[in-house]
């Protein structure tokens, strides 16, 4: 079950990037969303999947589906990168090969459990995440009000 | 353990696939849905974290994730509307030769 949800999810994402129409885009993304809240509850965590749930399939699309009646149905012509393609398997398979070529590390002469590697995952490299998001955030901000002052402040 | 890894290689490739979508794609609407997609790849492997080792300091990170990727969705909505208005499309590649021949 939770493999043909995961599947499922991942066809959706593909879906909502490859599709040349705004709206079907946007229904593969909420779609996908929508499964990844479900996978949280079917994982335990109702809380977490109801909050998923409801943000994304709720506020998140209601705001982008209105973006959407902005720019219109299809999306515009783009020039393809090759190199994108290369990078993201770079990295792809570097983030495959980086555990196996780390060897466990012994600490008084027993070698790390899983568990506590996970740990480590969860109470430093995480925090990463939310410090990058809130850079994103921040950029994002900071180039509103610069489309602000460009768009306004010649007239 | 199994489900650990098999939430795990899902969470990679659904965050090569946001990676994809972020260096390839040059419309801001699928550059936004990549970078949900790189945020929702961690918070697949926090819950999955805390799901089978019990590490429930992880979900409430991914919180917090999912408020920051609220306010990057509305900060978001609004450059491609902005942009739209000054260029009359949402390609960032040619916002500043627009900006120069206003």
């Amino acid at each position: 079950m939770s493999v043909l949800i995961l599947a499922l999810a991942i066809i959706l994402a593909v879906m909502s990037l490859v599709q040349k129409n705004t709206v079907p885009a946007v229904i593969a993304f909420v779609s996908m969303m929508f499964l990844l809240g479900v996978y949280y509850i079917l994982l335990g965590e109702k809380l977490l999947g109801l909050f998923q749930i409801f943000v994304y399939t709720g506020g998140i699309v209601v705001l982008t589906l209105f973006g959407v009646t902005v720019i219109g149905s299809k999306f515009p012509e783009f020039k393809i990168r090759p190199w994108a393609v290369s990078v993201v398997t770079i990295v792809i398979i570097g983030l495959l090969i980086v555990p196996f070529l780390i060897p466990d590390i012994p600490i008084e002469g027993k070698v790390i459990p899983l568990k506590d590697q996970v740990k480590i995952f969860t109470d430093f490299y995480s925090l990463i995440a939310i410090f990058m998001g809130v850079v994103a955030a921040s950029i994002l901000y900071g180039s509103i009000r610069m489309l602000h002052t460009l768009k306004y402040g010649k007239e | 353990m199994v489900g650990f890894y098999l939430d795990a290689i899902a969470a990679l490739i659904l965050f090569g696939v946001g990676l994809y979508g972020v260096t390839s794609k040059s419309d801001f609407l699928k550059i936004f849905f990549s970078l949900e997609m790189l945020l929702n790849s961690v918070i697949l492997l926090l819950a999955s974290a805390a799901y089978h080792f019990g590490l429930t300091k992880g979900l409430a990170i991914a919180y917090v994730i999912i408020v920051i990727a609220t306010l990057e969705a509305a900060a978001g909505v609004l450059i491609f509307i902005l942009t739209n208005r000054i260029t009359g499309e949402i390609i960032p590649d040619n916002l500043n030769k627009a900006v120069e021949d206003e």
